[in-house]
């Protein structure tokens, strides 16, 4: 595995292509992560703001909105994970 | 107890169970960010009881269960729980047997979810004699508690030393509100900077992109690269007792019954130090890999479901690494759970034991299914679907909106100060339970601390 890495390492380094960094135990790039902090705060307060005047509808409201969020986030921004498939055991 | 709140029970068992199946699956998802916010929403939007814990069960066991997939397929811990299974899964796949791997971690949950319920309900019989003693001195058992558990990690000096300036920027923040108004005098802010605490260190990261310096320092990656190995598809889904050796059986219930007991321990910990020890003594490395595996997998099941049932059955606070993190909702939910009216005062053991029973086994059933079937499927769909910065835009947003909830925006500035603080003590090595503990007993540490 860590022969693997350091290979795709050089590769990357080579085309100038690292610009992911971790965070929580996966990659993400800088400039969409704050994209998707932007969408899911703007959709879960929005939620809550706009929901009718009931602490219990408004909650209601604000976690639909973040879930919306995810869905837009999900669509618009690609994960940082290269899957190979392939029926020999690495 | 009649029969529309079974179904609803029935259902939110199922939809935790559909929603963690995918959730857990995801590299980095930890149980603590995932479960307790939306746990915490559906207990403030006043569901009842039962329902909400038939969903939170029904979560950890999923969360735990689907865990095999990642872990045995692509050598990736879903969550801190599955990292000292890594090691073994991967002896496993070298050897060519992933779908083993996949289903022994799941056979594995299945005893330990088995075994820890009875287990778990004798305890907590056990305990409840002695409750009352505990329960009369809350905030000195909760300080003993974080000392011990400091005492316990790594970093020992450095958790011990958090303790008192940690305490006292928690107290600072609830005396700031209740001298601006922000939050009516006397109303612990809780539920906020417990999340705070739990998204701290990826408060920490953001606030060091905002230095070039520290941003050009990062080490950058391009992509990770996840092999996924074909399957062939099973046509039928296999019993789960049946997959274990003899040997592998005993083992996982012994594991189990070891980690109900020691309920209070950090369940990494013990996980890693029980695996071991099991699996030390066999040479044979496939052998070896596989009992790691199930009595790994079956003693954090059953550590998770013993730390959730016990505190909640015999003492009704909060008092292991489980029922701090993400079960803590289920304890210390203001304004409609407190330390003093939350789950354990308000359902009988039977209905705890039902709400349990009804979350466990359809848990059990649906993932444990899926795991075993599905494997490939999930793992494809998650790697190549689920964005990381969705996954941490949806949680972000969450302590956003429940920090507006708890005390206005003045609170959103608090929670960012929270989070910073315990991010860095975090990265430091300081233990997330300690800091935990130090929401509740803050209060009494600052007043013995101003005489």
């Amino acid at each position: 595995m860590k022969n693997i890495h350091t290979k795709q390492k050089e590769t990357d380094r080579k085309e100038g292509m690292e610009s992911n960094i971790e965070v929580w135990e996966d990659l993400v790039d800088i400039k969409e992560l704050i994209l998707a902090l932007f969408i899911c705060s703007i959709t879960a307060l929005g939620g809550y703001f706009i929901a009718p005047d009931n602490p219990t509808k408004k909650l209601l409201c604000g976690i639909s909105g973040a879930i919306i969020g995810f869905v837009i986030c999900a669509i618009l921004i690609k994960p940082k994970r290269i899957l190979i498939e392939g029926n020999k055991e690495s | 107890m009649n029969i529309t709140l079974i179904i609803h029970m029935i259902i939110a068992a199922l939809v935790a169970a559909i929603i963690y199946t995918i959730i857990g699956a995801a590299p980095g998802a930890d149980e603590t960010a995932t479960i307790a916010p939306i746990t915490l929403v559906l207990v403030l939007s006043g569901l009842n009881g039962m329902v909400v814990l038939s969903f939170f069960i029904s979560a950890i066991v999923a969360c735990k269960l689907i865990d095999a997939v990642p872990v045995s397929i692509a050598g990736i811990p879903a969550g801190v729980m599955s990292t000292p299974m890594v090691e073994h899964a991967m002896v496993l796949k070298k050897h060519g047997l992933t779908d083993t791997s996949i289903r022994k971690i799941a056979s594995g949950a299945i005893v330990g979810t088995l075994v820890s319920v009875p287990v778990s309900l004798l305890l907590a019989k056990a305990i409840v004699p002695f409750a009352t003693v505990i329960k009369e001195y809350g905030d000195p058992v909760f300080f003993i508690g974080a000392i011990v558990l400091a005492l316990l990690s790594k970093k020992r000096w450095v958790a011990l030393a958090s303790i008192i300036p940690f305490a006292l920027l928690i107290q600072g923040l609830r005396h700031l509100y209740w001298g601006l108004g922000a939050v009516e005098k006397g109303t612990n802010v809780f539920i906020s900077f417990f999340l705070g605490i739990t998204i701290g260190p990826v408060i920490l990261t953001l606030l060091e992109l905002l230095d070039k310096e520290k941003r050009d320092g990062m080490q950058k990656f391009h992509r990770k690269t996840i092999y996924l190995k074909k399957d062939e598809e099973y046509i039928r889904v296999p019993n789960p007792f049946k997959i274990l050796t003899k040997k592998e059986l005993a083992y996982s219930t012994l594991a189990s019954i070891l980690g109900s007991v020691t309920f209070l321990l950090s369940p990494v910990g013990l996980t890693t130090f029980f695996g071991e020890l099991f699996a030390g003594r066999v040479k044979e490395p496939v052998e070896k890999a596989s009992l790691a595996v199930s009595c790994m997998e079956a003693l954090a099941q059953a550590t998770y479901m013993a730390g959730i049932l016990i505190p909640l059955i015999a003492l009704g606070i909060p008092l292991s690494p489980v029922a701090l993190g993400p079960g803590n909702p289920l304890f210390n939910a203001p304004p409609v759970y407190t330390l003093e009216n939350n789950m354990h005062h308000l359902l009988s053991n039977i209905d705890i034991v039902w709400a349990t029973l009804i979350g466990a086994v359809i848990a059990s059933a649906f993932t444990y299914f899926i795991t075993v079937k599905y494997s490939q499927e999930i793992c494809r769909f998650v790697f190549k679907r689920i964005p990381h910065e969705a996954l941490l835009g949806v949680f972000f947003s969450l302590v956003l909106l429940l920090a507006f909830v708890d005390g206005g925006w003045i609170n959103i500035a608090g929670v960012f100060l929270v989070g910073i603080v315990s991010g860095t003590f975090h990265r430091m090595g300081v233990n997330y339970g300690v800091l935990f503990m130090i929401l509740y007993f803050a209060p009494w540490i600052t007043s013995i601390l101003a005489g």
